[in-house]
């Protein structure tokens, strides 16, 4: 079967591609659209470094060929800081140490972001379960668990870490 | 290598699909994983994704699932509030966001947890075949299995009595692990015998058990340790060895945790 031409509304505008039948949803972020954020840490649904919002909803963009969502909404990583300005989950992330060598971090972010928009008040155990299909080998999770929270609690009307060092 | 991925959007158009000859693609959390590897020679893929077999009915009792439900749909239907343990120890949400019902009744072992559940609730299954549209009983299908060219359309069961469903998962980790064990149970107590009782292993052996051995000891028993006891000798099951845990070790704690499913403790 020939290529075939897929639409995505992607990080809120119409992006259109030449897909082949194997061309996965992270094959085209990365080499067509140049978004390296999501990775390709194992292409087999296991780490969640490659995690983006499908219509909204986490998923494994590694798993999925990219013909089957044609005219979806898919954001990423990429898509969340307003030109400098990092988003309150981002900013999160650097404020409590929750990112390191930043592999994970792309895909632990989108999983995050996917639960505050659901659960704008998630207990600690909603965030371990929210995250747990991400892999990080190198914060012991903690730091993130406590920005999820933190960046939660920020959306809640509550200044983040470093908004209160400023002053 | 995936040549080619259909995308058509009614069933029958996917059945067409099937009989000339494509695989069926749901959520593609075990499939892709195996193609990734390049491990799954040339094929021609229909998705199923567009084809109208997502949804959950529920009409008194009686629950019907579209078989390209994700798992995450199951979740969120407070209307299967008892399936909630089962669904969540699967994966992680990103895969549950894709993994599809029917996907799970054909994964292998240790995987299809949630097909070792509706096993427990004596589901069947909506199969369009050559000859049409059929039920089979989903037992029959997991032992059977079905023809390449059928397509599983949906799976319906009836709803358990309150408190009735019992499901337990053993796995290495508490979240996104796979099966060691897990126990799924219709069961139902009346003054403190067994009424009616439907047992299925996970995760155990290389298919999905129905521990009838099991069923016949409890049935009309008093359900304590003693008789969970003497229920977990009563099939001759092959546990098998794989990442997760030894046959030994599956086979020593398999009554460890038909205790805990049943009893709780
Ligand atoms: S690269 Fe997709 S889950 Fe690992
Ligand atoms: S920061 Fe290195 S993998 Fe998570």
């Amino acid at each position: 079967m020939p290529s075939r031409i897929v639409t995505l509304k992607l990080n809120g505008a119409e992006r259109e591609l030449i897909a082949r039948p194997s061309t996965t949803l992270l094959d085209a972020l990365r080499e067509t659209f140049g978004l390296t954020g999501a990775k390709r840490g194992c292409a087999q649904g296991g780490c969640g470094s490659c995690t983006v919002l499908l219509d909204g909803r986490p998923v494994v963009s590694c798993l999925i060929p990219v013909v089957t969502v044609d005219g979806s909404t898919v954001d990423t990583i990429e898509g969340l800081a307003d030109g400098d300005r990092l988003d309150d989950v981002q900013q999160a992330f650097v404020d409590h140490f929750a990112t390191q060598c930043g592999f994970c971090t792309p895909g632990m972010i989108m999983s995050a972001t996917a639960l505050l928009d659901r659960k704008p008040d998630p207990t600690r155990q909603e965030v371990t379960e929210a995250i747990c299909g991400n892999v990080c080998r190198c914060t012991g999770y903690e730091p993130i668990i406590t920005a999820v929270l933190a960046a939660a609690e920020h959306r809640r009307g509550v200044p983040l870490a470093s908004a209160e060092a400023e002053v | 290598m995936v040549i080619s991925v259909q995308t058509p959007d009614s069933a029958e158009a996917a059945h067409a699909a099937l009989q000339a000859g494509a695989v069926p693609l749901g959520g593609g959390t075990h499939l892709m994983t195996r193609l990734n590897d390049r491990a799954g020679g040339d094929l021609r893929l229909v998705s199923l994704r567009r084809a109208g077999l997502s949804g959950i009915g529920v009409d008194g009792a009686t629950v019907t699932l579209g078989a390209a439900t994700t798992l995450a749909d199951l979740e969120d239907d407070a209307r299967l509030s008892y399936l909630s343990g089962c669904v969540r120890s699967i994966a992680s949400p990103p895969v549950r966001n894709l993994a599809t019902v029917a996907g799970n009744l054909f994964v292998p072992q240790p995987y299809g947890d949630l097909a070792a559940a509706l096993l427990a609730l004596d589901a069947e299954l909506d199969v369009l075949g050559a000859g049409g549209a059929r039920r089979e009983p989903l037992e029959q299908v997991v032992t059977g299995g079905l023809r390449a060219d059928d397509l599983v359309t949906a799976v319906r069961f009836t709803a358990p009595a309150q408190s009735a469903f019992r499901f337990y998962k053993a796995a290495r980790r508490r979240l996104n692990s796979g099966s060691i064990v897990t126990v799924a149970a219709r069961i139902t107590v009346e003054d403190g015998l067994v009424g009616d009782v439907r047992l299925v292993l996970g995760g155990l052996a290389r298919r999905l058990v129905r521990a009838t051995g099991a069923e016949r000891v409890l049935l009309g028993a008093p359900l304590n340790a003693e008789t969970v006891a003497r229920a977990a000798e009563a099939d001759a099951i092959e546990p098998v060895d794989d990442a997760y845990a030894s046959a030994w070790y599956r086979a020593r704690v398999y009554p460890v945790h038909l205790r805990r499913a049943l009893l709780g403790a």
